[in-house]
């Protein structure tokens, strides 16, 4: 048996500013989550494909809140790919929203740009890429020389 | 004025006055102490007394138009501030007090949904 090296890691966790984002993702999340599935459990098929993209958009934002919590190597992919997801979510269906209202007969969580949210989806996910972004390993081993 | 109602308005005051020394400490560059979570803790027992004492009137016959989403807040509501407190624990700068702060305001206006949903009987 070989020893392996030991070494110490001194830095600071990277969080700091992050932890309040990922709180307020967390509420977003859970809030989404607990009215997707009032809507579904209550009237399902009024609006199948609205009521459906709200529950499945719901369920993103909790991986993206758990993605950021943890923060290891594996779920920070996973972070990048369901912000980025709700990035475009909130963007198409928004415009979608506007231009063929017909598709979405009752509100989802991205129509008009989340309007029906005080804009929170769309503001969030620009904010979780500016803090995968931020929190990169590579950049901050970088910035930290 | 029932015991969720009682109950409702001490969360808001708690609140108010937990989000306000959070707010404070934030600006003065401090995290989160013991004493915060300990107040932090008399709003959790209260939240917890609003939740038996409204179960226990709806049991014996308080009808609620929206069941689903009240009993969501009240669920949820219970849940937020030990979340706020793990914070505090792993977080130990001011973004342990803004946390905190966040938590408490979302507090405040979803206590003032469960109210507006309690009085609105079936």
């Amino acid at each position: 048996m070989t020893e392996l090296p030991t070494t110490t890691d001194t830095r600071r966790p990277a969080f700091g500013a992050g932890r309040v984002l990922i709180v307020v993702y967390g509420i977003f999340a859970v809030a989404a989550t607990a009215r997707a599935t009032v809507q579904l459990i209550r009237d399902a098929a009024e609006a199948p494909l609205a009521y459906g993209l709200s529950a499945f958009s719901a369920v993103v934002y909790l991986v993206a809140t758990v993605a950021l919590a943890h923060n290891g190597r594996r779920l920070r992919v996973v972070g990048w790919v369901t912000v980025l997801f709700e990035l475009v979510g909130v963007l198409v269906v928004g415009v979608l929203s506007l231009t063929h209202p017909e598709l979405f007969p009752r509100d989802t969580v991205w129509s008009e740009f989340g309007s029906g949210y005080g804009y929170v989806p769309l503001v969030l996910p620009f904010l979780g890429v500016a803090w995968l972004w931020w929190s990169s390993p590579r950049r901050l081993s970088q910035a930290n020389g | 004025m029932d015991l969720v109602v009682a109950g409702g308005y001490a969360v808001m005051v708690g609140c108010g006055a937990l989000g306000l020394w959070a707010g404070i400490r934030a600006l003065r560059d401090r995290a989160v102490i013991l004493k915060q979570l300990i107040a932090g803790g008399v709003v959790e027992a209260l939240l917890l007394v609003q939740a038996v004492a409204a179960l226990v009137a709806v049991l014996s016959g308080h009808g609620l138009a929206e069941p689903e989403v009240f009993w969501g807040y009240l669920v949820v509501a219970v849940l937020m501030l030990p979340a706020g407190a793990v914070v505090a624990i792993a977080e130990r700068t001011r973004w342990s007090s803004v946390v905190l702060l966040v938590l408490a305001l979302a507090l405040l206006v979803m206590q003032y949904r469960v109210l507006t949903l309690w009085w609105a009987t079936a």
